[in-house]
């Protein structure tokens, strides 16, 4: 991932003030084309986070560690996305 | 013999006659006898008290017990609750309230007071529990707990949501049911506790401060499911409220339905009518930020796609035939412009000068007409004649005027006066030589007349005068 985008929190950000600047226009055809281009990258960044996370069901125990769910627990939201669809 | 004063006072009293027949009637005690007699017979006496009256004068003490007083319009009565029992109050006792107190009557017997031992308190007219909730509220309100500024927003892609709640509660599954369909991917950390029962409130608040250690977290949901006012106490309690006033991350409160309202409720981040509604609003604000992303992404594609259109129209509108044709046409004519400007510029140039050379020439030929040398030469020639006959005039007047002269000079000898007295004759004048005498009436007698001769003068003094009509002269 780009070394220059922070999180995405800074990245939708810049993307909002990308947007901005280019929708006022008056640029020049390079730094339109080096807005855009910044801008598809902040988007995917952004989308890419989005998608980020994976599907997991953990407990935290009173010693303090983290074990995953057991399906058995009848708490995975894998069965119940499953069966909604 | 025994000492009279070890005999035990409830000894029957035969005894004592025996002993003090005279005032067989006079029984005397000490101060902590009979105060330790009247303690007895107080405390055996009236057993288990409810009394109802309104609290007053109430101070908690260092120690955790609480001094109040009871009273009605009539009569007050001091009481006190030990911190053991205190404890167990889910409200905090305050002036004004009022309440049925449960005790017995004791006698302090340092002080020689009596008081009521309170072992129970319960407000009048609402339940301890209510009074206890609105107490709370009123004191976290007053400490800015609830303001809207302290509220942190949900963060809009939760990394990972945490979860405090009874592991097989109907609230877990029902925050896993929505976060399963509508957030599939959700990475979720479970930290089950006991959410009911003595202790809760503390299990849950250790158990928030918990979670919100784990790394990644950035939300939890704090709830349970339903239940009477008691089974959702533990929601009510300070413990718990100030550790998620505290508390590092967004706290979502989820508890119970829709009517209950809770003291978690009320400090938390954000309040979920239920645990549901908890889940979604985490839903919520991740699809929120998702659509913003693509709302920006169309809105970043669109400007650059008008921005292109936008120079694409500028180069058409340069290359199209009709607007280049326009450009050869006025290039052509501005060519054609400039030549016959440059032509005419030439043809007027070349009149201009032949013009100046005619005038030239003939001011040329007028002023060799007006040569001042040739003038001058006239001039001195007419200037020499008339020198000449300036001269030979000149010679001639002179010579007039010499001969006149002459002539005038002879005739003028004749006529001088000098001449005359020459010939004898003198001149009278008066005194100082301004007039000539000509009458004898001009003087008188007396005065002094001068008289010129030839030679010399004469100062004279008149004698006399006689008449006008001198005719010796």
């Amino acid at each position: 991932m780009d070394p220059t985008i922070k999180d995405f929190e800074s990245a939708s950000a810049e993307l909002e003030a990308i947007v901005k600047k280019m929708e006022e226009g008056d640029l020049t055809l390079e730094k339109a084309l080096e807005l855009y281009e910044r801008g598809v990258q902040l988007s995917r960044f952004c989308h890419s986070k989005l998608e980020e996370a994976e599907r997991r069901l953990e407990i935290l125990n009173e010693r303090g560690e983290l074990r995953p769910a057991h399906a058995a627990m009848g708490l995975t939201p894998a069965d119940e996305s499953g069966q909604s669809r | 013999m025994p000492d009279l004063f070890d005999q035990p006072f409830e000894e029957p009293p035969v005894t004592r006659e025996d002993v003090a027949p005279v005032r067989a009637r006079r029984r005397i005690v000490t101060v902590s006898e009979v105060t330790a007699e009247i303690r007895s017979a107080l405390e055996s006496g009236f057993g288990e008290l409810w009394i109802e009256g309104e609290i007053s004068n109430c101070r908690v003490w260092n120690t955790g017990h609480v001094y109040f007083t009871l009273k009605d319009p009539a009569a007050q009565l001091k009481a006190v609750m030990f911190r053991s029992a205190y404890r167990y109050l889910k409200f905090k006792i305050e002036d004004g309230i009022h309440v049925v107190a449960r005790g017995r009557l004791g006698v302090y017997e340092p002080k020689g007071e009596y008081q009521l031992v309170c072992e129970h308190l319960e407000p009048q007219g609402r339940g301890a529990l209510q009074l206890a909730f609105e107490q709370l509220k009123r004191k976290l309100q007053a400490e800015g707990l609830f303001a809207a500024d302290r509220k942190r927003p949900i963060p809009s892609l939760p990394r990972k949501i945490g979860i405090v709640t009874s592991l097989d509660g109907a609230a877990l599954r029902d925050i896993l049911k929505v976060l399963g369909r509508r957030h599939p991917n959700a990475h979720i950390v479970v930290r089950p506790v006991r959410v009911q029962g003595d202790g809760a409130a503390d299990d849950i608040a250790r158990a928030l401060k918990a979670i919100a250690r784990v790394p990644g977290i950035d939300v939890v949901i704090i709830g349970r499911g339903g239940g009477s006012i008691e089974d959702l106490w533990a929601f009510n309690e300070e413990s718990l409220a100030r550790t998620i006033a505290a508390c590092a991350v967004p706290v979502i409160s989820a508890v119970g339905h829709e009517v209950d309202v809770t003291i978690a409720d009320f400090v938390a981040d954000l309040r979920a009518p239920t645990p549901s509604a908890a889940a979604e609003m985490v839903v919520t604000a991740k699809e929120e930020f998702g659509a913003r992303i693509d709302r920006l992404h169309g809105r970043l594609t669109a400007a650059m796609r008008s921005d292109i259109q936008r120079r694409r129209n500028v180069l058409y509108v340069l290359t199209s035939r009709r607007g280049l044709a326009g450009w050869h046409v006025r290039v052509a004519l501005q060519g054609r412009h400039v030549s016959e400007l440059t032509h005419a510029l030439r043809r007027s140039a070349t009149a201009l000068v032949a013009r100046r050379a005619r005038e030239h020439q003939g001011r040329v030929n007028r002023l060799e007409a007006n040569d001042v040398r040739r003038r001058l030469a006239a001039m001195r020639g007419r200037v020499g004649a008339a020198d000449s006959r300036l001269h030979a005039i000149a010679g001639r007047v002179c010579e007039r005027a010499r001969a006149r002269f002459a002539a005038l000079t002879g005739r003028l000898e004749t006529l001088s006066p000098l001449a005359v007295l020459a010939r004898g004759y003198a001149v009278c004048w008066n005194d100082d030589r301004t007039a000539i005498i000509r009458q004898a009436s001009a003087v008188t007698p007396g005065d002094r007349v001068r008289v010129t001769l030839h030679e010399g003068e004469l100062d004279c003094e008149v004698r006399s005068a006689h008449g006008s009509d001198n005719q010796g002269l």
